[in-house]
């Protein structure tokens, strides 16, 4: 296998971590020495060449190669099993509609959501159980930091470069969770957004921190809802009155309350479009009467339709803890679902 | 232990577009601004302006505003560019 990235000779660990510290490669964390072997077993598992293109970056018009991808996701501490969905995250990322370079360079500080779908989430232990959206396992905590290096090293995201976020937040370290689909009736997230059953996928979303919720004192699913519904409110009028993707959490206890009753996710869409919408004059509540002008009346809703919410289960067994996940901002940049191994722009196979 | 460890950039720098002839003088000339709408442009924009055509001697100055700020500018206003002897714009945070 013919890699062509420069070679650095380094006497230890240590001397390692201070070269790419020193130079700006790193999140702040130590990293994983990428060595050659290392990062031939990655594209051995994808089967991919290392000047494989995964994409390019419309804006910038810079590329980003396989080998570029399996250096970065091996710095993150990826195995090679892990790096198929690094691939497709990035793969999702570089799609027109997801407007990277508007959502890393933005002031507004997003970072990438991404939720695996499929059978993969068995194969490489992506939990969506305890802590999900926290240090739940090494598979999420893994991919998630790849995306964010490979943001920085390949595209040069870096704060204060091409990354000018006013303030950021965590997940910009890594932000991946795995759908729990054994554990609930619903439809998984990929599949409720067009990608076969069965079929192993990844949904990427430009988006703020998690907003938490909390309702433990009902069963009825409007009450439960009306609690995302009034965080996504708040998010409309603390942050942006703009409609986007928003992702909603929902944890097992909550979501056998909602299931018991017959409930769908496109039921809880529909309800949570019903339900998350102000005002304008709200604004002038939260101190930003200056912009609401003549406009008062008019009505934001928080999803433009229902099918613009993601609905994902996720969450340890106990407890009435969900999460809202608001859009970076509207829809400048959507939510995008790739499968694992699909290949976007093959020709289709003659015969 | 020795490490023999790889390069995790990109190892070429983003493709810049060819700069234009600069002009020798502002004097007659026609100068857009691309605003991408942000409120602080507002401020900016309007005193380039006044500053251009009074100072400088600039005959006309062409506001466009991007429909979407965190985008590149639409195709219809970098159509426009080739009927400009400068442009202008800026990030107005």
């Amino acid at each position: 296998m013919q890699l062509s990235s420069n070679v650095y000779e380094v006497t230890d660990i240590g001397a390692v971590q201070e070269l790419y510290h020193s130079n700006g490669w790193t999140d702040g964390l130590p990293v994983v020495p990428p060595t050659r072997e290392a990062v031939e077993a990655c594209l051995e598992w994808a089967m991919l060449s290392p000047d494989q293109l995964i994409g390019i970056e419309p804006v910038r018009a810079m590329p980003v190669t396989a080998e570029k991808l399996a250096i970065n996701a091996v710095m993150a501490g990826c195995l090679p099993m892990h790096f198929p969905v690094v691939v497709t995250a990035m793969t999702a990322m570089l799609d027109e509609k997801f407007l990277l370079h508007g959502a890393t360079a933005s002031t507004g500080g997003c970072a990438v959501f991404i939720v695996i779908n499929g059978p993969i989430r068995l194969e490489i232990g992506a939990s969506g159980g305890f802590n999900a959206l926290g240090n739940s396992d090494r598979a999420t905590a893994v991919i998630g930091r790849a995306i964010r290096l490979a943001l920085i090293n390949i595209l040069d995201v870096r704060p204060g470069e091409i990354d000018r976020s006013t303030i950021g937040h965590p997940g910009k370290f890594t932000y991946c969770v795995g759908e729990d689909e054994e554990d609930t009736t619903w439809l998984p997230l990929a599949e409720m957004r067009g990608m076969p059953p069965g079929a192993s996928s990844v949904t990427v979303m430009a988006a703020g921190a998690p907003r938490q919720i909390m309702n433990e004192w009902t069963t009825d699913p409007r009450e439960i809802l009306e609690t995302f519904a009034a965080e996504m409110r708040a998010n409309l009028r603390h942050y942006s009155l703009h409609a986007g993707n928003y992702a909603i959490i929902i944890p097992k206890q909550l979501r056998e309350h909602i299931q018991a009753a017959g409930w769908s996710k496109a039921d809880i869409a529909a309800f949570i479009h019903e339900r998350a919408r102000i005002p304008r004059r709200e604004w002038a509540d939260v101190g930003k009467g200056a912009v609401v002008r003549d406009r008062g009346d008019s009505i934001y809703p928080a999803l433009e339709s229902p099918e613009h919410l993601l609905v994902v289960a996720a969450g340890g067994p106990a407890g009435g803890f969900g999460a809202v996940i608001p859009p970076w901002l509207g829809h400048k940049s959507q939510a995008v679902t790739v499968a694992i191994g699909a290949c976007v722009d093959c020709e289709p196979p003659k015969g | 232990m020795r490490f023999a460890v790889l390069d995790p950039t990109n190892e070429r720098s983003a493709p810049l577009g060819q700069l234009a002839p600069r002009p020798g003088s502002l004097r007659g000339k026609t100068v857009g601004f691309i605003s991408n709408g942000k409120e602080g442009t507002k401020g900016f924009f309007a005193h380039l302006d006044r500053m251009l055509r009074e100072e400088f001697g600039v005959a006309q100055v062409v506001s466009r505003t991007k429909s979407n700020y965190s985008a590149p500018a639409d195709g219809w206003i970098v159509g426009e560019i080739a009927n400009w002897d400068m442009v202008v714009t800026g990030i107005g945070d």
